[in-house]
């Protein structure tokens, strides 16, 4: 009784979560991938997300900018709570449109994925573009910012023209966050995004999003637990769709609570 | 030992034997191509001059005369079927690639197959009914509406097969960016595959440039040159038709050299898509 009085007079969170998840489901066809998470990410956190394949991670963070309902037979049952105006909003609630959600909620997914036939330019202004911003001085603005904030402008300024596949695999992937950083989202999503990258690239990027914390909150999935350990301040562990625990990445990685976490990090299995 | 190399001695004997067998058959199943290029070319330089691009067919009984006429009208029924053709075609393969397996997509990917496999004459025969009956005479826009029947289902599939090369990946990308469906179709990932779309659209140019029983009773003929888009059209398949089974020499000649520039310029169009669709993989 107590607990339950307590959880529904929590105002701390409320004021400054940035994204809050209620007993969130996801299927796909009659596979329970995702099974009853309730989370909540502090605004400004890098929240990590670290778990064996096919622990159902992605697919949580898929829920989380409604692009999991894009696959065919995927369902989704639950609650995704984000700052909306002057309230709370349920991305869930009916009524709710999928493609204003996914302005707020950027993503960033595992193997870059420039847009082919499209220069360094036009890949970062898709966003602004394609949702009306023609004035050339903004749309010049805006992806200068997004590419310095990406740490790619001194690379690219000279060759906004070329197109974005003729980059580097790192340099894509850091274009790939200029872009999804251009719609000027409030929670940027992360699916594993160094996994397909070299060491120097992969430092470049947890670099970069240990800066981009200041304005963006970041959810990352990840399946290196030093990437987690060395980038986040919270730290969440999925096993078979579960949330088996969730805290401060150090309290995690030095003494966790559950003894699958302790497994799992100490390396016996996953 | 030795006895495994005699068998090993069989054995490569009959891999040559089988090669060449193989070599010979695939030989005689493109033969036929190159004995029409080389007759046409035989039969057809001849009447190869500047005049036969520029001038409209004499009289009969007349020496000299050209099939700028037939050349000016394939020009305009090709430009025609592909105002009308590309467009829905685009449409189609669109559609197709983004409803992938649902009853819509299977039900207008089995008639697109179907119209892909009727008779072009019955398409001739349709376009005669909706067009040239009520506009009451053979005109241009009855060619271009028939030739652009035979380009809708050739450009679509071609446009909804390179569509699937794209990969998920990137229309995800698109989506996270808060845009709906078909901007990111229109405009994200069709200029990604512009090369493929394009081959598609002159694949189905080349095969329209040949098409003649579209043509006998939609854009017919004439002798005169380009009349406007209401009027009878010529094309240089129906007046070859014509000519190859006239009685006048000259005609006759014309209908060769006739038969060798369209024979080359569907060469042409098939090279030049040769070359995009290796620009592109």
């Amino acid at each position: 009784m107590t607990e339950a009085i307590q959880k529904t007079v929590q105002p701390i969170g409320v004021a400054t979560a940035a994204l809050e998840t209620k007993r969130l489901s996801a299927w796909f066809g009659d596979l329970h991938v995702v099974k009853d998470i309730s989370l909540t990410v502090e605004k400004n956190d890098v929240f990590s997300l670290i778990g064996p394949s096919g622990c159902g991670k992605s697919t949580f963070i898929r829920c989380l900018n409604r692009l999991h309902e894009e696959t065919d037979g995927a369902r989704v049952r639950g609650e995704v709570l984000i700052p909306g105006a002057g309230k709370r909003e349920n991305i869930y609630a009916q009524g709710v449109d999928p493609v204003s959600i996914r302005r707020r909620v950027g993503m960033v997914f595992q193997k870059p994925n420039p847009f082919p036939g499209l220069s360094i330019f036009d890949n970062v202004a898709a966003g602004l573009k394609l949702a009306g911003v023609v004035r050339r001085n903004v749309l010049e603005e805006i992806v200068e910012i997004s590419l310095v904030q990406a740490a790619l402008w001194d690379e690219v300024k000279d060759k906004l023209k070329k197109p974005g596949t003729s980059l580097s695999g790192g340099q894509q992937q850091r274009l790939c966050i200029a872009r999804a950083l251009a719609v000027r989202p409030q929670v940027l999503l992360m699916d594993e995004p160094t996994s397909a990258l070299d060491p120097i690239s992969t430092a470049r990027i947890e670099e970069l999003v240990m800066k981009l914390r200041s304005d963006v909150t970041v959810l990352i999935v990840t399946h290196n637990m030093q990437q987690a350990a060395r980038i986040s301040n919270q730290t969440a562990f999925f096993l078979m769709g579960e949330l088996v625990e969730v805290g401060p990445t150090k309290s995690i990685f030095t003494k966790p609570k559950d003894s699958r976490t302790e497994q799992y990090i100490t390396g016996r299995f996953g | 030992m030795i006895e495994l190399s005699s068998r090993d001695g069989v054995r490569k004997f009959s891999n040559y034997f089988w090669l060449a067998m193989l070599c010979l058959l695939a030989f005689t199943a493109i033969a036929p191509l190159f004995f029409i290029f080389a007759y046409l070319l035989v039969r057809g330089w001849a009447g190869l001059s500047f005049a036969f691009f520029t001038e409209i067919p004499k009289p009969v009984g007349e020496v000299g005369g050209g099939m700028a006429n037939a050349i000016t009208g394939s020009l305009v029924l090709m430009g025609l079927s592909t105002v009308f053709g590309v467009p829905l075609g685009l449409a189609c393969g669109m559609a197709l690639s983004e409803l992938k397996k649902s009853a819509i997509a299977k039900m207008l990917r089995i008639s697109i197959d179907l119209l892909t496999s009727v008779p072009s004459i019955v398409i001739g025969l349709f376009a005669y009914a909706l067009v040239v009956v009520p506009m009451r005479g053979y005109s241009a826009w009855a060619g271009g509406f028939a030739l652009s029947i035979v380009m809708v289902p050739i450009v679509a599939r071609s446009t909804e097969e390179i569509l699937k090369l794209v990969p998920a990946s990137i229309h995800e990308a698109g989506l996270a960016l808060g845009l709906p469906r078909w901007k990111v179709l229109i405009r994200l990932i069709l200029p990604g595959v512009r090369a493929g779309v394009t081959t598609g659209i002159l694949l189905a140019l080349a095969r329209v440039s040949g098409e003649t029983a579209p043509l006998l009773f939609t854009a017919f003929s004439n002798s005169f040159g380009y009349r406007g888009l209401s009027a009878p059209t010529a094309s240089l398949p129906v007046q070859i038709y014509t000519y190859a089974t006239s009685h006048d020499e000259t005609w006759r000649q014309l209908a060769w050299t006739g038969a060798l520039v369209l024979v080359f310029v569907v060469f042409c169009l098939n090279l030049v898509t040769r070359i995009l669709t290796r620009r592109t993989v």
